[in-house]
């Protein structure tokens, strides 16, 4: 997994922001991930803590990461059931076809992030 | 003070992507992103697929692997032009690793682009770098499972070439079985069932690779 990769990404995103804002220290961050995004929570959990302990000056005391988990959602095209999809992420449990087309559960964004100057 | 981003966290690949996609189009470049597990096959394909369209196409391999030139120098023994892409233990190839490798080929003078990425069937899916088409690789020896397993790799790829149907009657293996399996993940991808050791099913793929080349010039 590239957990620490995509946390170098996001922590990037978050600093560009901040230093074109003129923030100096960021605090929590918040983060939309999806069920199907590829992306593991746990493990963004761990890659952060490791970035901020590696570099403390950039962050407040108490930052720290929110993931806001984004459930998958699938609609079936023939028979309009919404569903969860399991691994058979197409195959309508009303229908039995597989004819579902995901609807939620692809996002991986940064939501927001707390800044301060102190 | 709380600032509002929105931003897809994999932005700046998805920018690179975009920078790819341009240049492929304006240098009209068929780019296939080939993924698989470690000992799917994908080189040994890339071989067979080198040897027989070399003669009407000029192809160029970016090979991406953890470590060494070994992938890239069996592509150039068929007699394409190939760059290594080491990653130094990274998962996968993003878009600006491709972006990076493009300075070493003149694209004009390419007609099929073919990445191989990292053998890896989890961390390539997530990363768009700018091809015209992913497909997948998996063989018979991995089992059945993986289609069901890995269906966030399968549900991003438009083909997936089935690999060593010359083990199937020494393996429990079913064609059948995986073809309903990807149907049910992703109904719009397509399972070629092929050999590139025997050569079996390969000219399926050569004219897949033949109708995505011509889509591509005439668009």
């Amino acid at each position: 997994m590239h957990e620490m990769s995509l946390m170098g990404d996001i922590l990037q995103l978050v600093q560009e922001d901040s230093s074109q804002k003129g923030i100096e220290k960021i605090g929590k961050v918040e983060l939309i991930v999806g069920e199907i995004s590829n992306a593991m929570p746990d493990a963004l959990r761990m890659a952060f803590d490791l970035f901020r302990e590696q570099n403390l000056h950039l962050f407040t005391e108490n930052a720290e990461l929110i993931i806001h988990l984004e459930e998958a959602e699938a609609e079936c095209i023939l028979c309009g059931t919404q569903y969860r999809p399991s691994q058979k992420i197409a195959l309508c449990p009303n229908c039995q076809v597989p004819s579902g087309k995901v609807l939620k559960g692809e996002t991986f964004q940064v939501l927001s992030y707390e800044g301060s100057n102190e | 003070m709380k600032v509002t981003l929105r931003t897809d966290v994999l932005t700046n690949n998805n920018k690179a992507a975009e920078f790819n996609r341009e240049l492929f189009e304006s240098t009209r470049t068929l780019v296939v992103n080939l993924m698989s597990s470690p000992g799917a096959g994908k080189t040994t394909l890339l071989e067979e697929t080198v040897r027989a369209l070399t003669e009407k196409y000029r192809i160029g391999v970016i090979e991406g692997d953890l470590a060494t030139e070994m992938d890239a120098d069996r592509i150039r023994a068929m007699g394409a032009k190939a760059v290594q892409i080491n990653t130094h233990g990274g998962c996968h190839l993003d878009a600006r690793m491709v972006a990076a490798s493009l300075a070493e080929f003149d694209l004009e003078e390419i007609d099929i682009l073919f990445i191989e990425n990292v053998g890896n069937l989890v961390c390539p899916s997530g990363y768009d770098l700018g091809q015209n088409h992913k497909v997948a690789v998996l063989s018979v020896p991995e089992g059945n499972d993986k289609i069901p397993k890995y269906s966030q790799m399968f549900m991003r790829t438009e083909l997936v070439l089935l690999n060593k149907i010359d083990l199937l009657p020494y393996l429990d293996f079913s064609v059948e079985e995986a073809r309903k399996d990807l149907s049910e993940i992703n109904p719009q991808s397509e399972l070629l069932p092929l050999s590139a050791r025997t050569r079996e099913g390969l000219h399926e793929w050569f004219s897949w690779i033949e109708g995505a080349y011509l889509k591509c010039v005439q668009q």
